[in-house]
Formats: structure tokens, sequence, C-alpha cells
């Protein structure tokens, strides 16, 4: 850890256009919060020769619901953690994502930190990325005249590694609606509350008949990056909802993973463990959901 | 831009600094300006140290860019005391015993302001998610934990003890 930074160039453009034709993702790179890109500078595990802030943009600082847009939720890249963890759009509409938010225990890191730029870090172990796969979202990248928009789960490359490219920038993370009678779960593993996810899972589930209709887990920190349980979430929407599904379910999401072994765990317990969040989340969830209440007129 | 004379407002003052975009906010703040009850820790944003209040916001003086808080209200700890009488959060912090060798105090007391300044009847509960980024070696939370729920209800009755 060094107490000085390298010199580099600053810059605050006033567009997210002036912004894309700076930023190369290498030599000279986005600042947000600031909390990753700083420490890695820190570090030296980034020495950018220009930094350009995003903080001068203005209208990317929103949390909105888009009326017009299916009720989808906008959330802008300077939009913080803690902005977004606070908003009772969030807490009312898609209270997965505020939980997911509230694993991170720093208030600092929410304060400064944004949704966008955790995305962007490109880590396995973000606690926003399984929650914003669970809930479908869909991740808008400017570039130098036009945008794109992508599946979440298809930003994710490897670890560190994202779907931006050079002079792109991310603007904003979309999540639809969600769908009718659904509910979620987010579940951590980590060392200490401040520490990184050993493993991380959420759920998001919705019932028809005592089966599922809707399913999707999505699993962090247990391959190169946050990845779909597809096997699990194919079992779900064809067996009727019983504990034993739940479990069946929790080991098809095992074999989804490739863990590693590192200080946090063993690979061969992290695979265990995905089995025990992925079957605790479904089944809290399926609770949420109203499965066993009968609301769907069969007995679960 | 390069070197500049930038402007910070801390605690309500005007200071003019001499900046260059690698400069980190703790640096101002302890060297240039001479401002020393900010805390340089863990440098890394986990113990929470270095918090100063960026538009009333807690925030690691050591992981922000100086030149990315010009011109924009901050509150070190320095900024809490009316003279030589104690701000109620301080005061309480001394009245429980919550604290020990001192090195963790400003950054729980500035993040305990943030908190009462948004929430000002918090649960146990609630100080302690809010307080959680702030980490104190001597490991003395339940005194500290108390300090604020003490300064809540000293504040909430307008600052009288």
């Amino acid at each position: 850890m060094h107490r000085a930074l390298l010199p580099f160039e600053f810059s605050e453009p006033a567009s997210v256009e002036e912004a894309v034709a700076l930023v190369d993702g290498g030599r000279a790179r986005a600042l947000a919060g600031g909390v990753d890109l700083v420490l890695k500078m820190r570090l030296r595990q980034e020495t950018p020769e220009r930094v350009v802030s995003l903080q001068k943009i203005a209208g990317l600082d929103h949390v909105r619901v888009d009326a017009h847009g299916g009720g989808a939720l906008h959330i802008g890249a300077l939009a913080t953690l803690r902005q977004v963890e606070q908003s009772a759009a969030v807490t009312q509409g898609w209270p997965l994502l505020a939980e997911a938010i509230a694993s991170i225990v720093s208030m600092q890191t929410k304060v400064m930190g944004t949704l966008v730029g955790n995305l962007c870090v490109g880590t396995p172990a973000s606690d926003v990325a399984p929650a914003l796969f669970a809930l479908g979202a869909r991740v808008k990248i400017a570039g130098v005249g036009d945008e794109r928009d992508i599946a979440v789960e298809d930003f994710f490359l490897g670890p560190g590694v994202t779907a931006v490219r050079p002079h792109e920038l991310v603007t904003e993370v979309v999540v639809p609606a969600r769908p009718v009678g659904s509910a979620g779960r987010f579940l951590k593993l980590s060392k200490t509350a401040d520490d990184i996810a050993k493993v991380n899972v959420a759920v998001s589930v919705a019932f028809s008949r005592g089966t599922c209709a809707h399913a999707r887990i999505a699993i962090g920190s247990a391959a190169p990056t946050p990845v779909r349980a597809v096997a699990a979430e194919e079992l779900l929407l064809r067996e009727d909802w019983c504990p034993a599904t739940a479990k069946a379910a929790a080991e098809a999401a095992a074999r989804s993973v490739r863990p590693i072994s590192d200080v946090r765990s063993t690979a061969d317990y992290r695979a265990e463990m995905v089995k025990v969040l992925v079957r605790d989340a479904l089944t809290q969830a399926a609770d949420g959901a109203g499965v066993l209440d009968g609301h769907d007129g069969k007995e679960a | 831009m390069a070197k500049e004379i930038a402007t910070f407002i801390v605690n309500g003052q005007g200071y003019e600094v001499i900046v260059e975009p690698h400069m980190l906010l703790i640096d101002v703040l302890r060297d240039s300006i001479g401002l020393v009850g900010t805390k340089y820790g863990c440098g890394a944003g986990d113990c929470g140290a270095c918090t100063v209040l960026l538009e009333g916001k807690p925030v690691f003086a050591c992981l922000t860019l100086a030149v990315t808080a010009r011109d924009r209200s901050l509150t070190t700890i320095e900024g809490l005391a009316d003279g030589a009488g104690l701000h109620p959060i301080q005061q309480a912090f001394v009245d429980a015993g919550a604290v020990q060798c001192g090195f963790c105090t400003p950054g729980m007391v500035l993040t305990t302001k943030a908190l009462l300044d948004e929430n000002p009847e918090p649960t146990r509960g609630e100080i302690k998610a809010f307080l959680a980024g702030n980490l104190c070696r001597c490991t003395g939370y339940v005194k500290i934990v108390e300090a604020v729920e003490s300064a809540a209800g000293i504040l909430r009755n307008g600052g009288a003890r």
C-alpha cells in the first residue's frame, strides 16, 4: 500500500459524449465514487495516466421508476449504493436489491460507491450482481455516437473483466418490473460481516398452482463471474414445489458453479455452501411468495 | 487540470490550497491545512478512521481525490466543538467512556453526527449498522453504542444534558 498516488492527468467532462471520448479502460480510467479505483491506484494495481471524473456530468444520479416503460427501475451511473438502498421505490418494488446492498456493511463505502461502479469492478464477489441477475436487469452502455443495451448476465466476462470496451461507459442499469406475486431473497456467507462474500446467492420466485411460474437463481463468488443456475431454475419450473424440490434445485445449482480455493474458503466448501444458501433462499422466498399459504389454490 | 489553487470549505471556513490531481483529501486536510484530527488508518476503506463529512455524508478521506472535494462543504472533527465547549456527541463519548486509545474516535463521532442528522432516534440496530464502517481496534463497541444512544437523547432535547 502506497500513501501517495502516482501523478496523472485529471479531466471533469460535462457530458457522456465528452467522457467516452476520453476513457479507454486502460490508461484513462473513469472515476465515479472512487472506492475501488483510488484504492487500486494506492496499491499500484491501477496506474492510469488520466482519471476521468464522471461526477460533473448532470443527469446520471437518478434512481427512478419509469411509468411509461412498464414500471422499470432506472439507476444512473452516479447513483450511490446508499441512494439505491434508501430509495422508497426500491424498498417497495425491488426489496431484493435493497437487501443485497444492505449486506455491504460499510456506510462510507455505500455513500461513496455507486451501484454501476460496483458492477464495473467486474468482481465475481459483487453483492449487487446476483440480485440484478435474479431481477433480470439490463445494462446500458454508451459509446462514441451510439448506445447498446445488454443483459447483466452478459456484462461479466471474467474476474475484473466486463463487457465495457475502450471508449464506452455504463450510463444506467434498468431493472424491469417484478413479476406479479414474486418474492426474492439474498443470502451471503462471509468470514466477517465486513468482508467480501465467500458465496452469495439471490433468488426470485413466483408460484402458480403449487409450482414455480417464475424462477431465477444467481450465485456470486463461486465462479469466474456471477452465474445463473439455469438447470436449477428449469427444475423448479418443472416440479411441484416441496422441500425435496428445493433440495434438488440446490444440488443442481451447485453443479453450475466452478469455485476456487483461496484465503476465504476451499472450493469444496464453497460448493457445499452454494447448496445450503440456494436451498435456504428458495425456501424463504417461497414463503414470501405465499406458496405455503395456499394462495395459489393447492397445498404445497 | 494540472497544479492549481483550489478552495476547500472546511468547517465553514475557506482555505486556499495548491492542489494536484493525485493529492488525496486526507493529505490536504492534514498536511496542507493542518487539521490533524482526521486520522490515517488503513488507507484502504476498511477502518473508517479517516472519515470526514462531505456535504453532510460520511466519506473516506483516504480514498477521496482532493480535487473532487473542491468548493464543497467539508466537516472534520475540528468543526464540531464550539470553542472550548464540546459538541453533545463528543461530550456523550466522554461521559460514556467510549474512548480508549482514541484513534478511531474522530471518525466514530463524525459518522454518529451523520447518523443523527438523518435519523434523530435510531434503534440500537440502526446505530450498529450505520457505524459498521468504523472499526475500534481496542474493540470497545458497547460504550460507543451507548454514547450514540445518549447523544441522540441529548440532541432531541435541544442539546441540554
